[in-house]
């Protein structure tokens, strides 16, 4: 008889209905992930107890750690489902939808936020025209591998989930769509913007909700250096700052 | 554009390290003086008597009461924002932001008693001055002791912690290893701030 994985999966029928638990048994196999083994139990839908049951929703793409869909809370951490091996996990292996986003059904959720707070930072490079290759504006060749860094942001939230100061209680934005203006700000015409982008962190729910946890930079599934470019979009708001006050 | 949340947040934190820090220290500074025994504590409180009472009151009103208020009201304010998440997200930073919230609620319940009791009750209702001989009396419960203490180890810890994230908050520590160091030298202060605290408090059992 094969060896079985069991998961207790966390489920939630529509936005409004309760949380409630199933619990269910998937056959091991070597190299076995999170997102596969829920594709088998959407093959098979039927809890420990023989009871057949709606498959579970939840949400993936790419599988190799770069659209971000697939993020979870994998027993308790918020991660990639598509890169979660189940080698690795504890088991029962326990999944649960990333409640700090509101919940649409089971493991689906619905990060409209986070690209409501890009629309906020101004997280795009306004054009006036477009150029041939030689003549267009070059990056800045020392921080171009910085901007590299943090342009693979796949806005999955993981950062967001483990945050303690993101969620319904606070209106933080969040580490990810805060560090994206830094990202904008080094762009040879994104960097024009620089001094709005600034001011928006420093409202509400900006950089100043930032509680340095540091959660953000230890689940950063893309290894992005958040903490850091926090702390030096601390230093350049404190520094427009001051233009703010001193420049009338 | 006038961000109110940004100055608040940013004189909450300067009004923390800076004003609060330095009525810490004052704190162990002059009780530390209990070490010497009675006469050295006792001679310790009359020097500061010795400020004119209009200047004393200035600095009482103006460097403890007013920074306290605001730092305490608009804290409990930012500590609701957060939901604490240790258990899952087990890492020393974060237990550190759980703990800086922790000792913040204590501090505002153990304050409370603080200057509720000896500032306002015995100093100021029943005029009594505060001397060696009255705290040694007041340590006699165990209880108190014990809440004394914890809270010392409470304020120590979040001013201590607070100059780690003052410094991440002010952009001076950028690079994880600047932070690192930062805090490696925040937690030896605060180590030593809460043995000296150990020492003085004993001290009130020697003598």
């Amino acid at each position: 008889m094969a060896e079985k994985v069991r998961f207790v999966i966390e489920r939630q029928d529509s936005p409004n209905d309760k949380p409630y638990t199933q619990e269910f048994d998937v056959e091991y196999r070597p190299g076995l992930n999170v997102v596969a083994s829920l594709m088998e139990i959407q093959k098979n839908p039927v809890t420990v107890d023989g009871k057949k049951v709606p498959p579970v929703v939840w949400e993936c793409n790419c599988l190799e750690k770069v659209c971000g869909a697939c993020m979870m809370v994998i027993n308790g951490k918020a991660q990639q489902a598509c890169c979660a091996l189940v080698d690795n996990l504890k088991k029962p292996i326990k999944l649960q939808p990333a409640r700090t986003f509101p919940v649409i059904r089971d493991l689906l959720i619905d990060r409209t936020r986070m690209f409501e707070a890009l629309k906020r930072i101004q997280g795009w490079v306004e054009l006036d025209g477009s150029w041939e290759n030689r003549e267009a504006p070059i990056q800045n060749p020392y921080t171009a591998r910085t901007a590299y860094e943090i342009s693979r942001c796949m806005t999955c939230g993981c950062c967001l989930e483990a945050c303690p100061n993101v969620g319904p209680q606070s209106d933080f934005i969040g580490p990810a769509p805060t560090v994206q203006a830094y990202l904008f700000n080094l762009h040879p015409l994104g960097k024009f913007d620089k001094p709005k982008r600034l001011n928006v962190l420093m409202e509400k729910g900006g950089i100043t909700s930032c509680g340095n946890s540091q959660n953000c930079v230890e689940v950063c599934p893309k290894s992005i250096k958040l903490t850091t470019y926090l702390a030096q979009l601390n230093r350049d708001v404190n520094i427009q700052a001051l233009k703010n006050i001193f420049d009338n | 554009m006038f961000h109110t949340t940004f100055y608040v947040r940013r004189l909450h934190s300067l009004c923390g390290l800076l004003v609060l820090g330095m009525v810490l220290f004052e704190h162990i500074f002059t009780n530390s003086m209990a070490i010497l025994g009675p006469q050295g504590l006792n001679t310790a409180l009359e020097m500061m008597e010795l400020i004119p009472k209009p200047i004393f009151m200035g600095l009482e009103v103006g460097g403890i009461a007013v920074p306290l208020l605001f730092h305490g009201l608009y804290g409990i304010y930012i500590a609701l924002q957060a939901k604490n998440n240790p258990c899952n997200y087990g890492y020393i930073r974060n237990w550190n932001f759980a703990l800086q919230r922790w000792t913040a609620w204590f501090l505002v319940v153990f304050l409370i008693w603080h200057v509720g009791y000896l500032r306002f009750y015995v100093k100021g209702v029943t005029g009594t001055p505060i001397s060696f001989e009255l705290l040694q009396n007041f340590f006699q419960s165990p209880i108190v002791v014990i809440l004394y203490i914890l809270g010392m180890f409470a304020a120590i810890f979040h001013f201590c912690n607070g100059i780690t994230t003052f410094c991440m908050t002010w952009g001076i520590t950028k690079g994880p290893r600047a932070q690192k160091a930062i805090s490696i030298i925040s937690m030896l202060l605060c180590a030593g701030m809460c043995a000296m605290t150990l020492i003085f408090m004993g001290s009130y059992f020697v003598y």
